[in-house]
């Protein structure tokens, strides 16, 4: 079987990108990538979403590449997301590092990156950007918008500021704010590369990064996608290589793990993103955001209206039993605002062990109710 | 799992008002809301507790929510439906006395249905061969049935009296597709099922 290619295509908007702090910069780009195609009533298009890791590269292989995007298992032709059916987009998040401006893009006025003077980046934000990017592909309209984790959160942004533009979504293992333990962890991370000297104030070149603090940050984030019995399961108390131990350094199984997910993710991840993005998750509070009035841009022209009326709208919420990162509480909140909304949302927790990365690496269950749920869509 | 009886769908349409909001406990496929929905042009939600079941309600586009009837009912506001169904379900639940008041807490109305374990044929099997289960609709023995309560047509009457619940509407159901409104004298021997249409009483 041949391996479907895909290319990251690169958008620039050149007027300029008002962010929700009110700050603006003159242009951006957006990374994206889109899979299958959009038919004659440009009715089949799905927005994905992804979360704080990931980029614009979901589904199919890069030229040369071993492994394929990050969600690969979902999004394909006969998977969940049909291929042959759907018209299917992802892009890079805005504060992003994988091709979308962020922090580590060059500022045209310095030519130096951005670092810490990149305007704060908030969930709205990304999802403004994904707008512009829609407009661009002729897209008016979303069959669905889909997305786990900070994905969930961006899917629950658009679908709420715009009603009118998606005819349901997909939320999974996500919440409508994060707890004080979700904002905790993040800010653990953050301090760990803040704490990096190299990290200078956001000033660094891409040489010189922060590594050390990132890859702890990465760290403590892998400690928490996972539940507590699949990693004893996976490594428990295993060590490798014991007879060059010396004092201090990684014997331990798991502690091989963390570091070589910690080493991996500072050869594709830039700190200052990690810090912009993770910050935006944590102020990320959907009702506090669509009850706001007086809001830029369009004023209200579309984004909020109708948010009462929404009985012809569908959701799809679905949690992971062994997720504590995102508990099934969180989803279940989801799922009492939107059906006092009059959505009608459908909810599913599914037996795991994989833990937040469930949304990743377990894809079956997902996959069947995912199918049946866009069937069921016509 | 055992299959919902269907004779009921006609009775619970025939109760449930257009375009009433109907929570159906226990929904198994979806097949009784599908219908309601279908007919009465009811905005309906299911809750159910497996899998397999909630993949066929998503296909088949009725709203389903993955819970523990015993348990999860609480996260309901007061009044959210008009209805809440229990149909061929009473029997499989834990606390059916906190899930009754539940529903009505949830619910303007509640709509009930059980199988008579007072029921002549019952009572002959308990006497001659001395086994409680191996009913003809829940074929499985003692231990793998999902029945947990036993209860009789009279009993059941005595507790909703008891909980200060009121019959709205009732139907019994005896051999030869004979059905009543009202208990008929001997109702508790000669029914095979009931199903009851209940509010708080004022």
């Amino acid at each position: 079987m041949s391996t479907p290619l895909v290319e990251t295509k690169t958008l620039g908007i050149e007027r300029p990108f008002r962010f929700e702090s009110g700050r603006t910069l003159e242009r951006i780009d957006i990374a994206y990538e889109t899979y299958g195609e959009l038919n004659g009533k440009r009715d089949n298009a799905i927005l994905i979403e992804h979360a704080l890791s990931g980029d614009a590269h979901a589904a199919f292989y890069h030229e040369g590449d071993q492994k394929p995007g990050w969600w690969d298992s979902m999004i394909g032709p006969g998977k969940a997301f049909d291929t042959d059916r759907y018209f299917v987009i992802c892009s890079n998040v805005l504060g992003g590092c994988r091709g979308t401006t962020g922090p580590a893009s060059l500022d045209p006025a310095t030519k130096r990156p951005y670092g810490l003077t990149f305007p704060p980046v908030s969930i709205r934000d990304m999802v403004e950007a994904q707008r512009v990017l829609l407009k661009h592909l002729g897209v008016e309209r979303l069959k669905t918008v889909a997305g786990g984790s900070m994905g969930g959160m961006q899917t629950l942004q658009l679908f709420c500021d715009y009603p009118s533009r998606s005819d349901s979504f997909i939320c999974i293992a996500s919440a409508m704010k994060h707890s004080a333990q979700q904002i905790a962890f993040n800010e653990v991370g953050r301090r760990a590369i803040m704490a990096d000297p190299r990290w200078n104030d956001g000033n660094y070149d891409d040489d010189v990064s922060p590594e050390g603090g990132l890859s702890v940050a990465r760290m403590i984030g892998h400690i928490t996608y996972i539940s507590e019995r699949m990693m004893q399961e996976k490594f428990g108390r295993q060590r490798k290589g014991i007879g060059t131990k010396t004092v201090f350094r990684p014997s331990f199984e798991v502690e091989h793990y963390l570091d070589y997910q910690g080493i991996a993710f500072v050869k594709r991840f830039d700190a200052n993103s990690y810090l912009y993005i993770t910050d935006a998750a944590d102020n990320f509070d959907l009702m506090a955001s669509i009850s706001s009035k007086g809001r830029f841009r369009g004023q209200n022209r579309e984004r909020g209206m109708n948010i009462g009326d929404m009985r012809a709208k569908k959701g799809l919420v679905i949690s992971f039993s062994s997720d504590w990162l995102y508990p099934s509480s969180q989803s279940r909140e989801i799922v009492r605002l939107f059906t006092a909304m009059n959505v009608q949302v459908s909810y599913t927790e599914i037996e795991t062990e994989h833990g937040h990365d469930a949304f990743l690496t377990d894809c079956g269950k997902p996959s069947q109710i995912i199918r049946g749920f866009l069937a069921s869509l016509g | 799992m055992y299959k919902i009886p269907e004779e009921n769908y006609p009775i619970i349409e025939d109760w449930v008002d257009r375009e009433s909001r109907v929570l159906d406990l226990g929904c198994g496929d979806g097949s009784l809301l599908s219908s309601l929905v279908a007919k009465k042009g009811v905005d309906g939600f299911g809750v159910e507790i497996s899998h397999d079941m909630i993949l066929q309600c998503v296909q088949k586009g009725i709203c389903v929510y993955q819970a523990d009837i015993d348990r999860d009912l609480s996260e309901w506001a007061d009044g959210s439906f008009d209805y809440v169904i229990l149909n061929a379900t009473l029997q499989v639940i834990t606390r059916p006395y906190q899930v009754i008041r539940e529903m009505l807490r949830v619910g303007r109305c509640a709509i009930i249905s059980i199988s008579n374990f007072g029921y002549v044929r019952n009572r002959i099997r308990v006497l001659s061969q001395g086994r409680v289960s191996s009913r003809i609709r829940l074929a499985q023995s003692w231990h793998d049935t999902p029945v947990l309560r036993f209860v009789s047509l009279r009993e059941f009457r005595s507790s909703l009296e008891e909980m200060g619940i009121e019959v709205m509407d009732a139907r019994y159901f005896f051999p030869l597709n004979v059905v009543a409104r009202t208990p008929w004298p001997g109702y508790n021997l000669l029914a095979k099922e009931g199903i009851f249409k209940l509010r708080r009483a004022r």
